[in-house]
């Protein structure tokens, strides 16, 4: 008799302990913070939170993301028709300051939530648009559109994993960020400069894209120094002239030097 | 004494017309309607949401200044002052006096108001010589009927957005807004126009568009994007974007263009079926052409010192492109400069025999 009141006890006990771990995990589940739409204040993004839509962060607005964050993101169903934005993708857009402060041993990672009719390129990615002075690194970026594009801004892009993704990063309309130590792989392209843009990129490894790892316009003087670029289509496209082209290797891939404008005849070899 | 002029106050305030004139400028504060046409002529300060209802026209005489208050309710960013109209508007602005739609701020920024917005506005509406700025969306319709002509929208979020209406756009330009024009499920015919300087230039859905003699350039995303449309696109200039011309899913001709130095593609065909001929695709940054799972024909053209390639098949379907100019008749240097199914099995093959000797010489030149 003991004995049987003893379990039922215990089994009370175990029932109301399980209980109370799946309310909190539901209950945990529905803290994780969403966040769409345009923001003008300082954000802190942090542990884990969704973008339900698109993000916006106006002028004079920021977004720090700290250690560890899991970036949760809402593939957009739609075409959308806001002005605000610029793709029919979910987007972050940042016209104020982006801080991701990743480190190596706690990463941030922009994680896609799973749809059965999800493409494989499902977001549109990180867009500074005339951005103040900000910084990216040890972020995880897969399957984007763009993983960070960059207009008339001078970002710190640092220690990334960038896979799958259609570009990995494009600057345009005189950009000179920091690209360093980054891994950019399994990509359509990988860097491409464009109008003015001269960023400078240095211990990057840029490898098995399908096109171009590095794409440099006519209007454009990157300086490449240290970077690692095998496995692609392409390893360098740029118009033949004069370049800073500091021990670049470029190495293994299916043709590695590519003078532009020459329509398929600028092989190097 | 005190009872008696509080009432004489409250009486004075109610025989107040809606609209009051401050300084030299008529002024409509808070929500108002127009009960009754109504010619402008001169100052108008919009401090609120002006509606404009059906039967009703509003009438803008030549040399007016309308000026919209920022109002952001929600600190989005985003201005909602504005003009509403399910009644008819008419922007009668001269050459040598415009009508000007602006901020009424000091420091103004685009998206400090809200549109010259036109609902269920069937009746022809008419902009004509006005400079429209620092708006969200410079000019916004559903359901509507309007000429834009000789008109300048700049530093708006977007220049023009529209759904289900007809708009018939000639010399008009849309310079320096965040995105150029955007419109689905509508008719448009599109020309002398010029967009330049945005993210986006023009992009459409579901729509029907005749673009002639326009200038699409220095966009950052693309200079025209049109999908799932039907389309006859002639003697336009679209050069300096990412990409020029980027159709998906879409019908028509791309006829007599100048497609060149766009950042990657000249044109960009992905499931669609068009014709393409006597355009000029040169000095493009990745490729003259790329052409995705596309129907239809590469003819006549001017396809010459694009960056990587000529012309890349990126798709199973094989293209037709006989009668082109390569830059060169060698059949070596054409097939270098085109990539298909033999350098990547996957891929389509592209017919490209019977090569141009020269490029044609034809007419592109846009007024």
């Amino acid at each position: 008799m003991t004995l049987s009141i003893y379990k039922i006890n215990r089994t009370i006990v175990a029932l109301c302990f399980t209980g109370f771990v799946l309310t909190s995990m539901v209950q945990a589940e529905d803290l994780v913070p969403e966040y769409s739409g345009a923001y003008a204040q300082d954000l802190v993004w942090e542990n884990t939170v969704t973008m339900s839509g698109d993000v916006l962060i106006l002028k004079g607005g920021s977004l720090t993301i700290r250690p560890g964050t899991q970036v949760n993101v809402l593939p957009a169903e739609g075409t959308k028709i806001d002005p605000e934005y610029l793709s029919s993708q979910t987007e972050l857009l940042v016209r104020g300051k982006l801080e991701i402060l990743g480190t190596e041993d706690a990463p941030v990672r922009f994680v896609l939530i799973e749809r059965n009719d999800l493409e494989e390129i499902a977001w549109s990615g990180i867009t500074l648009d005339s951005a103040a002075q900000s910084r990216i690194q040890h972020t995880e970026l897969e399957r984007a559109d763009i993983a960070i594009r960059v207009v008339a801004s001078s970002p710190e892009i640092k220690s990334n994993k960038i896979t799958r993704c259609r570009y990995g990063i494009v600057m345009q309309q005189q950009s000179h960020p920091k690209i360093l130590d980054n891994l950019l792989s399994d990509g359509e392209g990988g860097i491409f400069c464009w109008k003015g843009s001269n960023p400078f990129l240095s211990g990057n490894t840029i490898q098995d894209h399908d096109e171009e790892a590095i794409f440099v316009d006519i209007d454009s003087r990157p300086w490449l120094d240290r970077n690692f670029v095998s496995g692609n289509a392409i390893g360098l496209a740029l118009y033949p002239r004069d370049l800073p082209l500091g021990a670049v290797s470029v190495t293994g891939n299916i043709e590695n030097i590519r003078f532009l404008g020459r329509q398929g005849e600028g092989v190097v070899e | 004494m005190i009872q008696r002029q509080c009432l004489v106050l409250i009486i004075i305030s109610l025989l107040l017309p809606f609209s009051a004139l401050a300084g030299d400028a008529k002024v409509y504060r808070g929500d108002q309607t127009l009960f009754e046409d109504t010619v402008w002529d001169g100052e108008i300060l919009i401090d609120g949401i002006l509606t404009v209802p059906a039967d009703t026209t509003l009438e803008i005489r030549p040399g007016s200044r309308i000026r919209f208050t920022r109002f952001d309710s929600n600190g989005d960013g985003i201005g909602e002052h504005e003009i509403f109209s399910q009644g008819t508007i008419r922007v009668l602005g001269t050459e040598a006096e415009p009508v000007l739609f602006t901020s009424a701020e000091s420091n103004p920024r685009p998206g400090d108001w809200g549109a010259i917005n036109m609902m269920v506005s069937e009746e022809e509406n008419l902009l004509e010589f006005c400079n429209v700025e620092y708006g969200y969306r410079g000019f916004h319709a559903h359901f509507a009927k309007a000429r834009l002509l000789n008109s300048h929208f700049s530093k708006n979020v977007r220049g023009a957005q529209f759904q289900e209406s007809q708009v018939f756009i000639e010399h008009c330009r849309f310079q320096d807004n965040l995105n150029g024009m955007q419109f689905r499920d509508s008719v448009v015919t599109l020309r002398n126009s010029v967009i330049s300087g945005s993210h986006w230039g023009l992009r459409c859905v579901y729509s029907e568009l005749e673009m002639t003699s326009c200038v699409i350039e220095n966009n950052l995303v693309n200079g025209a994007n049109i999908r799932d449309g039907k389309l006859n696109i002639s003697g336009n200039r679209i050069t300096g974007n990412r990409r020029g011309l980027y159709l998906q899913r879409s019908k028509g001709q791309v006829v007599g263009n100048d497609l060149s130095a766009n950042s990657e593609h000249g044109i960009f065909l992905e499931d669609s079926d068009v014709e393409v001929a006597d355009n000029r695709l040169v000095e493009n940054g990745r490729a003259g052409v790329r052409w995705l799972n596309s129907e239809g024909r590469l003819a006549r053209n001017q396809i010459s010192e694009n960056g990587v390639y000529a012309l890349i098949n990126d798709g199973s379907t094989n293209v037709v492109a006989r009668n082109n100019w390569w830059g060169s008749a060698d059949k070596k240097v054409i097939a270098a400069a085109v990539r298909d199914g033999s350098d990547r099995p996957a891929m389509g093959m592209v017919d490209s025999r019977y090569p141009l000797l020269k490029p044609l010489t034809q007419s592109r030149k846009v007024q």
